[in-house]
């Protein structure tokens, strides 16, 4: 039997106090983003400023962890300076990693910054080889977060493949059903994208109203979803609610669901992946402390070869509903 | 009313010390009850002194929301808090009614509930998926709400403990009271819940009646006003 | 205005039957105004066997017809024998461009001229010069780019610069077969059941208002784009080519609907109420190039 490697977890921050608790709750690696719309996650109220990313690498590296920095949408035509900058601050203040995902700010960062590691983020879509190839080969990049359309089959031909590059995949959270960072549902019901503004169903555009028999959850205008009393509810991104086609009404692309991957954490293992990601950097510290401390059980139980723990997430979950997603082929 | 009635039977000299699990959130919930809303607002100034000085993050992460009010509705309680972000000159104010128009985002839910999510000590996500809480109207600044106070990170019971040094009465007679009742019910959330507010939290048919009676109530002032008696 | 105006129709989106495919292009090969013509699956892999048979014939008549054809790759590789299909498909090299749809693709064409395709995530500069370099002499840009960004991306392209101008919008790609799960199916014994809508299945919110509609494994716009109105100003800033993406509709007459604005001979107006009467069923949208939803139409001048 081969020796299985340990993999990193590398967790979510949105805001200092989050980081905090994901490095307190035994997080590998951090990851966060800039309070701008050079990051996936450009959500309201979130995310790190300049100094506050210096203080938090200092934290994180004081408990021995590292920050990955994430850059990942696709910066505007004619107004690169924001995600340059970005990139530039990232390498100054000694960030462990960018995460990037567009091939002209690969190709930028490849070559002002050339110390900087590299990964390539989940909105790439690096779905095969061939692609982690050409990001790994023109850019350098060392490390790609592999997209949630893969089965753990998959994955480890991928792995097999692509060595000596890393491989990143998400274990825990909200789950795209489309492939990531090729999806502009968000930006055709709202005119904002995860690519152009790091926004997806966003929050500005979401209005719930309460009626009588229920809550009824809309985005930009278009229903997204209705729910009965104590029926649990779920915020409106597009691919999670229900709509009617072909005469019946359901969830047609994914029910409001989290990826939870605890109980395939040894097969996961076993497939070779470097790191675990989880995603939530949107969700609270509660969150973050208690998903993070799930898996870094989970992981070191495995690793010393003791039985699963029973650890019960579904109190966070959306919709209180887990899925393995695409990890497993009956998904698709 | 003295505001030290309200507790009457939970506070138990001698008890060992804590460290308090309560935000002003909840003192003010706490001591809201038999109060009529202009003898806390001082409260309410304190409380917004020692977020700006020493939560500036909060304010900050809330910049581009300024001018957007924020109704926070225990439904438990006959009072809301109207928050105004607005960097420069913030203002929490309580008030018994509330006026939909004059607010841009409401958030409903048992206090508990919204205790617990100013202190980061649960997902504000998951308290919305469990239908614990309620989102109505501009669910942006919501979000940038619930971010601004998550990620301080702070103890605002101790903050707030500092700061009380130079206040005067009533205000000074309130927090005291509410510090006392505090540390009174250090047994947890669960007996709070039990004591004060679980009679109030019976689901949605008593929060809608509820709603009924303060639309009502809201209506009947709206009139009074119009006639100059308000 | 110095270089004529190009129509390029898109790559048939749906899983059409194979004799309706080729009866499709053998029409436009015939008698459509346009310039270039793609072929080949798109969305998903296992449609590829029923159109292999009859490709060569539709390649030849409309190569024959004097149409530039190009040969689109799969937009979401995945498996071994899809990045196989695509190597082939790659270096086949039998004298058509390829169009590449995933980065994985433009890999394989690397150091040959190709087409980036529109499925492939250009925003800027910067990613334009790269697969430019790789080899890239023409690109679609992806749909949600404004008229300022795409006149942007013009200016600075060295090759040619193609936006979308008629038709459902190629929203998402997934692992996931919607068509299949609307079903109750699972992909894998999916029946084949997105043959069933030759324009994909239309996707309503619980309201009953149009919204998406689904196409397998790809979600598409509900409403058809039109940038009728929109054809003089993008031209008159560099823009030169447009593409039609294929409906189940009149696409000759929709091609020279568009031939003629871009002539000058029509006015937009009048074309519109033209498109409108050749897409019965259609409702359409122009949001995404004036820089707003994609789904609105925008009454106004770029």
């Amino acid at each position: 039997m081969t020796e299985l490697v340990r993999p990193e977890l590398v967790c979510p921050a949105g805001t200092p106090a989050a980081l905090k608790s994901a490095v307190e709750a035994g997080a590998d690696c951090v990851y966060v983003g800039f309070r701008d719309e050079t990051n996936a996650r450009n959500f309201p109220g979130l995310n790190f400023s300049r100094k506050e990313l210096e203080e938090g690498i200092a934290l994180a590296h004081d408990h021995g962890a590292k920050v990955l920095v994430a850059i990942n949408t696709f910066p505007r035509a004619g107004r690169p300076d924001l995600w340059h900058q970005a990139v530039a601050d990232s390498a100054r203040l000694k960030a462990d990693a960018v995460i990037l995902a567009d091939i002209g700010l690969l190709a930028h960062a490849a070559h002002h910054h050339p110390d900087l590691r590299l990964h390539l983020s989940v909105q790439a879509a690096a779905s095969n080889p061939d692609s982690i190839r050409f990001y790994a080969e023109r850019f350098g990049v060392k490390r790609v977060v592999l997209p949630r359309v893969l089965t753990v089959q998959e994955i480890a031909t991928v792995n097999a493949a692509i060595a000596p590059v890393e491989t990143e995949v998400f274990v825990f959270g909200g789950l795209c059903v489309m492939a990531e960072g090729r999806c502009a549902l968000s930006s055709y019901a709202t005119g904002q994208s995860p690519n152009m503004n790091g926004v997806c169903s966003p929050a500005s555009h979401v209005r719930y109203e309460e009626r009588a028999g229920g809550i009824t959850s809309q985005l930009a205008g278009f229903t997204i979803n209705k729910f009965g009393e104590g029926e649990p509810a779920g915020y409106p991104t597009l691919c999670k609610g229900r709509f009617i086609a072909n005469g019946k009404t359901s969830y047609l692309f994914e029910e409001p669901t989290s990826l939870n991957t605890l109980a395939m954490l040894p097969e996961l293992i076993k497939a070779g992946i470097t790191a675990f990601k989880i995603e939530g950097r949107q969700r609270g510290r509660a969150y973050v402390a208690a998903v993070v401390q799930a898996f870094r059980q989970g992981v070191d139980a495995v690793m010393a070869g003791r039985p699963m723990p029973d650890i019960d997430l579904d109190r966070i979950t959306e919709g209180g509903r887990q899925t393995t997603g695409a990890y497993e082929r009956t998904w698709r | 009313m003295m505001a030290s009635d309200m507790m009457e039977g939970q506070y138990r000299p001698g008890a060992k010390p804590m460290t308090p699990p309560f935000s002003p959130v909840l003192l003010l919930g706490l001591a809201l009850k038999p109060l009529r809303p202009a003898l806390l607002q001082p409260l309410f100034d304190a409380m917004l002194r020692v977020v700006r000085r020493q939560h500036p993050d909060i304010l900050e992460r809330l910049e581009a929301y300024g001018d957007r009010v924020v109704c926070i509705d225990p439904i438990d309680l006959p009072f809301a808090i109207l928050l105004e972000p607005n960097p420069a000159e913030p203002r929490l104010t309580v008030r018994r009614f509330v006026d939909a128009d004059e607010v841009h985002a409401t958030i409903r839910g048992p206090l508990e509930t919204l205790i617990a999510l100013a202190e980061g000590k649960v997902d504000g996500d998951a308290l919305f998926f469990s239908r614990q809480l309620v989102i109505e109207g501009d669910t942006e600044v919501v979000v940038a709400l619930r971010n601004a106070i998550d990620g301080a990170g702070i103890d605002l019971i101790a903050d707030l403990t500092s700061a009380l040094g130079p206040f005067a009465n009533p205000a000074r007679r309130l927090a005291d009271a509410a510090l006392e009742a505090a540390h009174s019910v250090r047994s947890g959330i669960e007996t709070l819940r039990q004591s004060l507010i679980a009679p109030a939290v019976q689901g949605a048919a008593s929060r809608d009646a509820r709603i009924a009676e303060l639309e009502a109530e809201v209506k009947a002032l709206r009139k009074a006003s119009r006639r100059g008696h308000a | 205005m110095t270089h004529p105006a190009k129509l390029t129709l898109g790559p048939v989106l749906f899983n059409w039957r194979p004799e309706a495919f080729r009866d499709f292009y053998f029409r436009i090969a015939d008698e459509a105004c346009v310039d270039t013509v793609c072929v080949g699956e798109v969305v998903c892999s296992k449609r590829t066997p029923f159109l292999a048979p009859v490709l060569p014939e539709v390649i030849e008549r409309l190569t024959s017809a004097g149409k530039e054809v190009v040969l689109s790759s799969l937009a979401l590789i995945m498996t071994e024998r899809e990045a196989n299909e695509a190597r082939q498909l790659a270096t086949a090299d039998a004298g058509f461009l390829v169009e590449a749809n995933d980065i994985s693709v433009a890999s394989m064409l690397a150091g040959r001229p190709f087409v980036a395709g529109p499925l492939l995530n250009i925003y800027n500069e910067g990613t334009l010069a790269a697969l430019e370099e790789l080899g890239a002499v023409r690109t679609c840009l992806p749909a949600e780019l404004p008229a300022d960004i795409l006149v942007t991306l013009a200016g600075a392209a060295k090759g040619e610069i193609e936006i979308q101008a008629f038709g459902r919008l190629p929203l998402a790609i997934s692992a996931r077969c919607y068509h299949a799960r609307s079903r109750n199916l699972a992909k894998d014994g999916c029946q084949y059941v997105c043959a069933e809508d030759p324009d994909g299945m239309a996707v309503d919110t619980l309201d009953d208002e149009p919204f998406l509609a689904v196409n397998g494994t790809q979600t598409m716009s509900y409403h058809y784009l039109d940038l009728l109105h929109e054809l003089p100003a993008l031209r008159a800033r560099g823009i030169n080519r447009f593409r039609l993406w294929p409906q189940n509709v009149d696409m000759v007459a929709v091609a020279a609907l568009y031939r003629a604005v871009l002539d000058g001979a029509v006015e937009p107006a009048d074309a519109a109420d033209q498109l409108a009467a050749l897409c019965p069923r259609a409702e359409f949208s122009n949001g995404y190039v004036h820089g707003r939803e994609g789904h609105l139409f925008v009454e106004a001048d770029l």
